[in-house]
């Protein structure tokens, strides 16, 4: 009985939670609804460093690297080789997971503060990497893009963007949901919390932790490629280490180890920001700091974490009745 | 079904509460009404190049001086329009710039962009300003590039005298005064250093066979030893250091160091006002920066021989009003300043019936006299043949902590 009022509880609550999604560009502005799709961008972001940091407990400050690397692939692409632009968001997703799995490798002896160094390490040379190959990147002076266009007459290019991103977020969590369910998922969270016990199982470490690699790249890619489709401009500046770290602290304050809660965590990374500055416009970071450091006080499992304290306490409260 | 609606509403409060803002209105010229006139720009004010900060807060002074002074008309404000100056964070992250650009435009319905810093910030928002008809006037950097393809993106310019112009002056003099130099370069290693060396380049003509050698660095590298080294073992006795502000310094040191004294020195505009020669005697010392050449086109508020002057006079009188907690010696609000009166210039010179249109045709086609915070006789100058607003400057010798100008007022443009 409890079982499938939870369930029914939580399809209402993604049933809830797609009805805004598809209806919010009606109520929004073209503007607001442009930062909605940033949103969705960060949302698959997280989804995919959810996978690794969540699921399979590796540390990883370089999401925005691999964000770069999909974005790079879809403006080398569209821009230098007339590829349609849609066209290359599967390929900046492929790519940049092919080299998201040969990181994995190097990545399996380090662990902790290590791996996250090493990550950290390939923010910096990703880069960095894009400013010296000048010839295939723009170096520092970047590409453009085509501005964004929708492709259907009527529809503002804001509202088109959106669902474009929105519908590629949903198709992706369905996939990462699938992938975890089931024995994927749990092999990858038994090696995050015993692994010793997991391999003595046989569940090979290599194979799930550079697999987990793969997926978040993956999703990076996509994330990127939409970025620069969006954006329509990249160079090295456009993916700063700071963007790993938000990416890494927007998964944190989402809930580690819930996809739903990505949601939060990507409307963080988008509107804290500029609610930062709003607050106080000469010391923005400062301020950006101090709501971190609430939101990480009174929610430390993040929002997932206050989602399920506050459910129980409905199921409390409706008990009591 | 209750925690279903419980989901439902949280989701919608938590949308509601993250709006930032209000819906958009439509109006004849956006941010222009009978008594107002919105302006909006991007500026670095957190980050890597947040030095750059004090720009925005220098020209919102100047905008509040104007908005509550009679103007030649005898009203307050520009054209009897108070200024609404609205400006963003950007970080010097262009996709940022991208989406505070379009705030500007879509959400605070601002009327013109101006002053927006940053070579690669304002590239990613050209095509979209361009295609919108919204002007980008005045942008903040040097890059030769926002002068010389005002065809194609004519809805935007620049304001300051260009790197490449620049650079064209030091190869002037240099193949004028000193024939035998042997000039190696330290120069960042992105567009904003090659600009300098396609300037220098021309400017020496045939003796640009006098560069020894060309030692690139990364922003990102906090040493600069093996490209000073290697400058020395070329031969160089005239170094151009084509670097922004912290490089500069870092070089300056680097070299201090090593025991090395070049017989020249040529230090580029940007990183060479009072305040940032100040720090790189402080950690060289005065013997190595003393003999260092430059040009400016602005005084400098930390120099002491303009202090006397009405246009300094008047920038201090500002800022003690309306930044009373700015140091009014960093020369970068002075810098904000003198743009905002060009602004200011260029919004009564387009009439009063101001459209981007009027204001466009204005900015690109008009004579500025007068500023008193350029040097002495320097003008805003364009037209059909001239998308280069200032391009006059003086050579400059820094000497005992401060710059002296020689030489008369050269145009490299003319």
């Amino acid at each position: 009985m409890n079982v499938s009022v939870g369930l029914v509880g939580r399809l209402g609550a993604l049933a809830a939670l797609a009805a805004v999604v598809v209806l919010l560009p009606a109520a929004l502005s073209n503007f607001h609804t442009y930062q909605f799709a940033f949103v969705g961008i960060y949302f698959i972001a997280i989804v995919g460093l959810n996978v690794l940091t969540g699921y399979s407990g590796q540390i990883s400050l370089g999401q925005g690297a691999f964000m770069a690397i999909g974005a790079y692939t879809t403006t080398i692409l569209s821009v230098d080789h007339g590829v349609g632009v849609y066209w290359t968001i599967p390929v900046a997703g492929i790519l940049t997971g092919l080299i998201g799995f040969a990181f994995g490798f190097p990545a399996l002896r380090l662990t902790g503060v290590y791996l996250a160094l090493a990550t950290f390490a390939l923010a910096i040379a990703v880069g960095l990497m894009a400013k010296s190959f000048d010839g295939l990147t723009g170096g520092g002076g970047g590409k453009s893009l085509h501005l964004p266009s929708s492709p259907i007459g009527g529809v503002a290019w804001q509202v088109w963007l959106y669902y474009l991103t929105w519908a590629i977020a949903a198709a992706l969590l369905a996939a990462a949901w699938l992938i975890l369910r089931g024995e994927f998922g749990r092999s990858l969270r038994a090696l995050r919390d015993a692994p010793i016990a997991a391999t003595s199982f046989g569940i090979s470490l290599a194979r799930f932790k550079t697999l987990a690699f793969a997926i978040a790249a993956f999703y990076a890619g996509i994330a990127g490629s939409l970025f620069a489709i969006t954006v329509a401009y990249v160079n090295p500046d456009t993916f700063p280490v700071a963007l790993s770290i938000l990416l890494l602290t927007g998964a944190v304050l989402g809930g580690l180890g819930s996809l739903l809660g990505m949601v939060f965590g990507a409307l963080f990374i988008e509107f804290a920001p500029l609610y930062a500055e709003k607050l106080n416009n000469s010391a923005p970071t400062v301020i950006y700091g101090l709501i971190l450091l609430a939101v990480l006080f009174l929610m430390p499992e993040g929002a997932a974490g206050l989602i399920k304290k506050a459910n129980r306490a409905l199921k409390r409260a409706s008990r009591r009745e | 079904m209750r925690r279903a609606l419980f989901a439902l509403g949280a989701a919608v409060i938590t949308t509601a509460v993250l709006l930032p803002g209000a819906f958009g209105r439509s109006q004849a010229t956006p941010g222009v009404t009978a008594k107002t006139v919105t302006l909006g720009g991007t500026f670095p004010l957190s980050g890597p190049a947040s030095s750059y900060a004090p720009i925005p807060a220098g020209m919102a002074a100047y905008f509040s001086y104007t908005n509550a002074t009679a103007g030649p008309d005898g009203k307050r404000g520009a054209g009897g329009r108070q200024i609404i100056w609205k400006y963003y964070d950007d970080g010097y992250n262009p996709a940022k710039t991208v989406e505070r650009t379009h705030q500007l435009v879509e959400q605070d319905h601002v009327f013109a962009l101006v002053g927006g810093l940053g070579t690669e910030p304002q590239l990613a928002v050209r095509d979209y300003l361009n295609q919108q008809k919204v002007p980008q006037v005045y942008v903040s950097t040097g890059a030769t590039q926002f002068g010389a393809k005002v065809a194609t993106f004519p809805w935007t310019i620049g304001w300051q005298p260009d790197y490449q112009a620049e650079g064209a002056i030091y190869g002037k003099y240099i193949a004028a005064n000193e024939p035998g130099a042997k000039i190696g370069v330290l120069y960042q290693n992105d567009d904003y250093g090659k600009d300098y060396i396609a300037g220098l380049e021309a400017g020496l003509g045939a003796k640009k066979s006098q560069i020894v050698d060309t030692a690139g660095y990364e922003v990102t590298n906090p040493s600069l030893l093996s490209q000073i080294l290697e400058l020395r073992k070329a031969g160089t006795d005239t170094l151009m250091i084509f670097a922004t502000p912290s490089p500069t310094i870092t070089a300056y040191a680097t070299m201090a160091k090593i025991g090395w004294k070049p017989a020249n020195i040529y230090v580029n505009s940007v990183s060479a006002t009072q305040t940032f020669m100040g720090i790189a005697v402080k950690s060289a010392g005065a013997a190595e920066v003393n003999g260092s050449i430059s040009t400016y086109y602005l005084k400098d508020p930390a120099n002491p021989s303009w202090a006397n002057t009405p246009g300094m006079k008047l920038y201090m009188q500002i800022m003690a009003k309306y930044a009373p907690s700015a140091d009014p010696k960093n020369g970068l609000y002075f810098y904000g300043m003198a743009k905002a009166y060009d602004v200011v210039q260029q919004l009564r010179r387009a009439g009063g019936n101001l459209t981007r249109d009027s204001f466009m045709r204005s900015v690109r086609n008009s004579t500025l006299v007068g500023s008193p915070f350029t040097l002495p006789t320097v003008k805003t100058t364009t037209g059909p043949k001239d998308n280069f607003p200032i391009s006059q400057q003086r050579l400059i010798r820094f000497a005992d902590g401060a710059w002296t100008p020689f030489g008369p007022l050269l145009d490299p443009r003319k």
